[in-house]
């Protein structure tokens, strides 16, 4: 049952990849590989955090877009397309939508807050959500880019046809 | 005595592989031009540098690269005549395209190994940038269903995702639409996100499904400026601090438009979620 969540997560995830991919114009092999990667990068993350292991949503979101990394520099020497191309579409999936919600939520209940520890309470929400969704979301960014930085020599080489 | 050391330039050829005579100021002028593309087209500085370097080594053009937020500089210092040039060339406005990126990164290695001449290389760069963009109603119902998935990755029901997907297809027509007519693209976020916003409520207002506040949430998140983000980062990375603040300002401006659409929409259709 866990695995059937598992590939039901890839799919949606894949299926989001291909068509984030689809507005920044890549080159048409390129929509094989971004679901493919958007969809283990997902679930990777679902792994870490709904199996046992039960990670914190920033921890596995790194982890995760740090697959993605490698992976789509890994990848696209086949693709023969930069390692950027993959990582927007794999990444948009996982951005924690619900966090930023939150935040803006505390942040307008404490505009409107007329006693201390209602506002304070608000105030702590907006906080901790904020916190974990720019943490989240640089971890995201961070993990996915580093791959790229590591094996420079490789990215950048991988629209070179050895012909 | 002016006008003659640079008639005198003038006549300072390159030879490529085939022996044809290039005039050196019309190369560096396709690498200011080939610089500021790649530029406009989302690429990152580090690329842009490795990938304009590596055509000015092949060419064995000495020059120096400056990547403004707007603008490409590309500066020359001719040893003989000791005289310095600018190339400036203005970012030109296209839309990301990783379709020109990839192509562009090609050529430049076309061109370092020296499989292309000056001429042929023109005439693809050319062609590269004059190329059509993926087919609009494709991209509209890719996205649309991108935007459907993610809903369902949030743990939206059926109904919140028809919600979604019909909120995304009406909102990112209504994007092309305006970015063809030319509108600010601050004020097309906005109206289309407020356009999203207002049909993703339907769940509340007619009580559909059990998940309505995903559905309000999902329906503006394609207009999110992701890949600016991430240039930014990968700037910042590289140290091209200047621009990444630029990326990272246009990004976060663009958000901001989206977020106000999105209040515009909850306030009209007076939704009690916060």
């Amino acid at each position: 049952m866990f695995f059937l969540e598992i590939f039901q997560d890839a799919f949606f995830a894949a299926l989001a990849g291909i068509g984030f991919a689809s507005i920044s114009n890549p080159p048409k092999q390129a929509y094989k590989y971004c679901a493919l990667i958007a969809g283990m990068g997902h679930a990777t993350r679902f792994i870490l955090m709904n199996s046992s292991l039960h990670w914190g949503i920033i921890n596995a979101s790194f982890i995760a877009a740090l697959v993605i990394g490698c992976l789509a520099v890994l990848l696209s020497s086949y693709a023969k397309c930069p390692p950027e191309t993959f990582s927007f579409p794999s990444l948009l999936p996982m951005i924690p939508g619900i966090y930023a919600y939150h935040t803006i939520e505390g942040l307008v209940f404490c505009l409107s807050a007329q006693k201390e520890e209602l506002f304070n309470h608000y105030l702590y929400l907006c906080a901790s959500n904020g916190f974990t969704c720019s943490f989240d979301i640089l971890g995201m960014v961070l993990g996915v880019t580093v791959p790229i930085f590591i094996f420079k020599k490789f990215s950048f080489r991988v629209t070179r046809y050895y012909n | 005595m002016r006008l003659e050391t640079i008639t005198q330039y003038t006549a300072q050829k390159m030879t490529f592989s085939n022996n044809t005579p290039v005039d050196v100021r019309d190369a560096y002028v396709f690498l200011a031009e080939y610089a500021a593309w790649l530029l406009g087209c989302g690429a990152t500085c580090i690329r842009i540098t490795k990938n304009v370097t590596r055509i000015a080594e092949a060419w064995n053009l000495k020059t120096e690269i400056t990547i403004m937020p707007s603008s490409v500089h590309l500066s020359v210092f001719d040893n003989d005549t000791k005289q310095s040039f600018i190339y400036l060339k203005r970012k030109p406005r296209t839309g990301i395209s990783f379709y020109k990126n990839t192509r562009l990164s090609e050529l430049s290695w076309a061109i370092s190994d020296a499989k292309v001449s000056f001429e042929e290389a023109r005439e693809r760069f050319n062609k590269i940038i004059t190329a059509p963009y993926t087919n609009k109603w494709l991209v509209l119902v890719l996205t649309s269903l991108a935007n459907m998935s993610f809903c369902r990755l949030f743990g939206g029901d059926p109904m919140a995702m028809l919600i979604v997907f019909v909120a995304t297809f009406a909102g990112f027509r209504l994007k092309q639409m305006m970015l063809e007519d030319g509108f600010d693209d601050r004020v097309v976020f906005f109206v289309c996100s407020f356009f999203s916003a207002v049909i993703g409520s339907a769940g509340y207002v007619f009580h559909i499904g059990t998940t309505p506040e995903l559905a309000v949430g999902t329906s503006v998140l394609y207009l999110v400026p992701g890949i600016p983000y991430i240039n930014s980062l990968s700037d910042m990375l590289d140290g091209h601090y200047l621009v990444s603040f630029s990326r990272f300002m246009g990004a976060a401006m663009l958000t901001f438009c989206l977020s106000c659409g999105l209040a515009a929409g909850m306030l009209l259709m007076n939704l009690k979620i916060f």
